[in-house]
């Protein structure tokens, strides 16, 4: 049985080349990535192995993430391993959703039409428990058929069942 | 894999009531909103088969309310509603993270486009 995956697509106005220079350069990366926040890179090595060591740092707070590239394809894809960290860029559990996948194979595609980019982010449970599998399909599934909702119905009508 | 069942394009919100129409999926869900139990622990109080209770438990696991453990001998069930709501709404705010960035980025690549004598 293949893995979930959970898809985003983009288009930007602008060539890939110039797309692929916000992705892979640590002063641009830090301008977009991460809204509301202040996103301190602690490193950047875009190269099969290498790493980028984020920091997001809100309402005196600070959100870790470890990314480790496997591929890098200039300038048309990169791969990674995306997971939350401690401090110490160790891979750490979701305090909130402990069955949330704690590492995501994430990867992006660039593609050139007409002098615009066509941007795919694909991503999926790596070395996932069932748990954590079930956790991420169950999610996609909620998002793409507004499950939210039903949800909410759902758990008002298991409170009313438990009185 | 029996768990990750509700992904195969049958988890609509139809399976969902479908499910929550049956008087004992209601109580067997009841029973695990007090935690999670195996068969024979849900079976109990029912006077019910166990065959009869993994019927109903197979229905309620098609709609994505219920997960079975992976413990081979019990194979507790336990309900999935809140956690899933859960799931969604995280997922949700990964969305929202991805989209106001790519939102910034919209933006930079606009500054760069004009500001920049960049090369290929």
């Amino acid at each position: 049985m293949s893995l979930p995956e959970y898809i985003l697509e983009r288009r930007f106005n602008a060539p890939r080349g110039l797309v692929w220079k916000t992705w892979t350069e640590p002063e641009l990366l830090a301008r977009w990535y991460g809204p509301g926040v202040e996103t301190v890179i602690h490193e950047l090595d875009v190269r099969p192995g290498g790493l980028w060591l984020n920091e997001m740092r809100f309402g005196g707070g600070s959100h870790y993430q470890r990314v480790e590239y496997t591929e890098v394809i200039e300038p048309e894809k990169l791969v990674w391993l995306h997971s939350v960290s401690d401090e110490n860029w160790d891979p750490a559990s979701n305090p909130m959703m402990p069955d949330w996948p704690r590492t995501l194979l994430t990867t992006v595609t660039f593609t050139e039409t007409g002098g615009e980019t066509e941007l795919r982010l694909v991503w999926t449970p790596h070395e996932a428990t069932d748990a954590e599998i079930a956790c991420f399909a169950g999610a996609i599934a909620g998002l793409d058929q507004g499950w939210g909702k039903g949800m909410e119905m759902l758990a008002e009508l298991l409170v009313e069942l438990k009185a | 894999m029996e768990q990750v069942g509700y992904i195969r394009g049958d988890a609509s919100l139809d399976a969902v009531f479908a499910a929550l129409s049956d008087p004992t999926r209601r109580a067997i869900l009841t029973r695990l909103a007090a935690g999670e139990a195996s068969v024979n622990e849900i079976a109990e109080p029912f006077d019910m088969s166990q065959p009869a209770v993994s019927k109903h438990l197979k229905v309620l696991e098609r709609a994505g309310l219920v997960m079975r453990g992976a413990d081979r001998q019990r194979r507790p069930a336990r309900l999935n509603a809140v956690p899933m709501k859960e799931a969604v709404a995280w997922l949700e705010e990964f969305k929202s993270f991805w989209s106001s960035s790519f939102d910034q980025l919209d933006s930079l690549l606009d500054e760069l486009k004009n500001t920049e004598n960049w090369e290929k």
